[in-house]
């Protein structure tokens, strides 16, 4: 998912009065698994959100063509049993399996077709560019789909594990229409909306027709928001809750001695990350974005905003995703070099403006620490603190120098976080007007590079050259940070964000 | 409302304390206290309010850090302390300008009656139409985060109720004979109004502008709270709050101490409005 930042804003005015707003408990069958979180669904229409919030609730509603694995590493086959590759890489032929959607009607070549054509075609599609490649989609009987691509697309089959390519009853849609549909979905997964109250709970209960339906031992699942912190951690403990996700770093050392929960720092690929305006001068300097670099001390924010749960970073490419470079520079917190990098760009009385989400703490402790770290270099940030959705939009128009931003992969793939990062397509590679031709072309090298030898290669150099232009500067890796009672087994996200309800258990 | 006993009828101003009561002692004493620290605080704070100790984070309370620190650890105590100067002041700037538009257009009104009046009744109308939280965080949304905005914001909101109150107290008094003698005498209106209304009618707003700077210490409070209104580093209690919520199961003293004083604050005002009340004859 994007680092979108979130309306924490409203998380935040929520906080005053939710210390009372205790959810009342619905009276449920013992194996429903509830699981509190900060902020509720926008939809159930998969092309139109890019947000976890949406995502980590559908996957388990919606099947794909292809998953990622557990392990975050392998795809693995979902709706299609199997596929062939022609010799040059440009034809897919996919195998379905034999699945039915929640109505009981099956999934067919027709279905996937028209999943693919609206992502890649209707108008509200947020994720329609990467699926341009694709050319033309043919049925050659209702369980084959042959999709011919433009040419050659290493990142393509990864693509289709994306949740957006979430797999749409063609005939359910058409009659139901768009709206209705984003609501109360046909499931092709293991769990079918019964009911969703906007902000504040999405009842799911398990879908007897889904092909694995004897690999799911839950009834139903409830995804209730308690947008309080304190409040959602208290009620995992007083056992009103099954589980709650988003635990803050600060809980997490008193929680681990809690000996009624199980605390999960499930790997991720999330990546924070200062955003560098390089259209704003001195900051289209190298020399002074290496200061900064060097100015900031990347340990001293690990210890103290994620209380050491963190890792510092040093590549755009997360530790355990596809061709992180494990030896990629990591510039070590030295104010002497940083200044004496400034004096050689002829850089003094340096002042930043650094725009933040007002109400995000995490955000908020590490503009404190940086604020203090670039002052010892002699540069002065000016915290910019605003509400959420106003910050998006300085970040849009180019209206700040410094900001921070994360960012969760949502393809195996490295090719989508490298193009919107380093690639220059139409976000200017992710607000930073960062620009380097070389890199430009490497990345639209690599992502026709077939040969995984050569393009692991490619990518070990993007991430030097990255590095070495200080595109922006990697701060920390951080997992996913959730709590379950005891009495819950098997309640695992994968680096990318999916939880596996399929697999979970509650005794 | 009762119209002040001891100034009625007279011009000038003239205004003087004695038979005080507990209240009013208890909140000129909290507030003198609070002045002060604020007054001295370079000289009495242990510690640079701002300056993070990466060896002292989230420390309980202890001999050497009275009230703990936070997650920074920056001392409590003294970004308290330092934090007085900004709460005083957005108590001082809170009310000064909303009590100063707030007569000047109340007088008016309440003076000139007739067109003027309806104009500025329907203006207030129209003010006080929107919840009051509602239109400061909207009027600082359009300026930008600050202490600033927060003034401006203050004022274009906090002003309708002190114009209504004076707008009040004219309405009565320009018919009081001490009026009606001072206009037949040939004195022109600003005279009037400046020496003859306004020391007596300004009474009620007095009393009501310390109960009213309980409020604005909240607002300003909540405004910085949510992250609009003084910008981090510096120290305010309404941000060492929101600093500290996340810590509130875990260390209480980073929310529970700038809360104390928060609400003491409060209380001194408070007092002091009570006080000042019952000394002048005033019943808000």
């Amino acid at each position: 998912m994007l680092g979108r930042r979130n309306m924490w804003f409203g998380a935040a005015a929520a906080a005053f009065l939710s210390f009372a707003t205790v959810a009342p408990t619905v009276a449920q069958a013992d194996t429903v698994l509830t699981i509190g979180r900060r902020e509720g669904s926008s939809t159930f229409d998969p092309i139109k959100t890019a947000q976890n919030i949406d995502f980590w609730v559908f996957s388990n509603v919606y099947d794909v063509l292809v998953r990622v694995d557990k392990t975050g590493t392998k795809l693995e086959p979902g709706l299609a049993e199997s596929w062939d590759v022609s010799g040059d890489g440009s034809v897919y032929t996919f195998h379905l399996r034999d699945a039915k959607f929640s109505d009981g009607a099956p999934i067919t070549a027709d279905d996937v077709i028209f999943t693919l054509t609206r992502i890649r075609d209707d108008e509200g599609s947020l994720w329609s560019d990467s699926y341009k490649v694709i050319k033309d989609m043919t049925a050659s009987d209702a369980k084959t789909v042959v999709i011919t691509l433009d040419g050659p697309s290493a990142p393509f089959l990864s693509s289709l594990a994306m949740p957006g390519t979430s797999i749409l009853s063609k005939a359910g849609f058409e009659e139901m229409g768009a709206e209705a549909y984003a609501e109360k979905p046909i499931a092709s997964g293991a769990f079918v909306v019964e009911d969703w109250l906007r902000g504040d709970r999405v009842i799911l209960k398990k879908n007897p027709e889904f092909w694995q339906a004897d690999r799911v031992k839950l009834d139903g699942v409830e995804w209730i928001s308690v947008p309080d912190d304190n409040t959602r951690i208290l009620q995992v403990q007083s056992g009103e809750l099954d589980a709650a996700i988003f635990v803050p770093f600060s809980r997490i050392a008193d929680l681990q001695t809690d000996p009624d929960l199980t605390v999960h720092l499930d790997k991720s690929t999330r990546e924070d990350h200062l955003l560098i305006n390089h259209s704003h001068p001195p900051l289209d300097n190298k020399l002074v974005r290496q200061a900064l670099d060097y100015a900031i001390d990347k340990k001293a924010i690990v210890d103290a905003v994620t209380f050491g749960i963190g890792k510092e970073a040093y590549s755009y490419i997360p530790d355990g995703a596809l061709y992180h470079y494990a030896d990629n520079l990591n510039r070590p917190h030295d104010v002497a070099k940083a200044k004496a990098l400034l004096a050689e760009a002829g850089v003094t009385d340096l002042t930043l403006d650094y725009v933040l989400s007002a109400g995000n703490q995490v955000e908020e402790q590490t503009a404190i620490l940086i604020q203090q770290q670039l002052a010892e270099v002699g540069i002065t940030a000016t915290l910019r603190k605003m509400d959420a959705s106003q910050t998006w939009d300085l970040l849009v128009a180019g209206e700040y120098d410094l900001s921070m931003l994360y960012w969760t992969n949502d393809v195996l793939d490295p090719d989508q976080k490298t193009t919107f990062v380093l690639g220059h397509d139409s976000n200017m590679n992710y607000m930073t007007r960062y620009e380097n031709p070389t890199v430009k072309q490497l990345v639209a090298d690599a992502r026709v590079e077939m040969d995984p030898a050569k393009r692991e290669q490619m990518y070990v150099d993007l991430q030097k050259m990255a590095k070495d232009d200080v595109n922006w500067i990697d701060l920390y890796y951080s997992p996913y940070c959730n709590v379950s009672r005891k009495t819950i087994e098997g309640f695992d996200q994968n680096p990318l964000g999916r939880f596996f309800l399929e697999d979970t258990v509650k005794n | 409302m009762k119209a002040a006993r001891s100034t009625l009828a007279r011009g000038g101003w003239r205004l003087s304390f004695g038979g005080g009561s507990l209240p009013l002692y208890l909140g000129m004493g909290i507030l003198g206290i609070w002045f002060l620290v604020a007054l001295l605080a370079p000289v009495i704070a242990p510690y640079d309010p701002i300056l993070q100790d990466a060896t002292a984070r989230i420390s309980p309370p202890s001999l050497e850090h009275l009230f703990g620190t936070d997650n920074f650890g920056r001392d409590i105590l003294s970004r308290v302390i330092w934090g007085a100067r900004v709460d005083l002041q957005i108590c001082v700037f809170g009310v000064i300008f909303p009590f100063l538009i707030g007569t000047f257009v109340g007088g008016l009104a309440g003076f000139f009656g007739g067109w003027m009046d309806n104009l500025f009744m329907r203006l207030i109308d129209i003010v006080l139409a929107f919840p009051f939280l509602v239109l400061m965080l909207a009027i600082i949304a359009i300026l930008g985060p600050g202490l600033g905005s927060f003034y401006l914001a203050m004022a274009l909101v906090g002003w309708v109720s002190y114009a209504r109150l004076i707008r009040a107290q004219f309405l009565v008094l320009k018919n009081a004979d001490f009026v009606q003698a001072a206009v037949s005498l040939g004195y022109g209106p600003i005279r009037v109004m400046v020496r003859h209304l306004l020391p007596n009618a300004i009474l009620g707003s007095v009393v009501f502008s310390m109960s009213d700077a309980v409020l604005v210490l909240l607002n300003g409070a909540a405004i910085s709270y949510l992250g609009l209104g003084v910008q981090p580093p510096t120290a305010e209690w309404g941000i060492m709050i929101a600093e500290g919520q996340s810590f509130i199961s875990t260390a209480w003293w980073i929310t529970a101490v700038p809360g104390f004083a928060i609400v003491s604050l409060a209380m001194g005002f408070s007092l002091l409005a009570d006080g000042l009340g019952e000394l002048l004859g005033v019943k808000e």
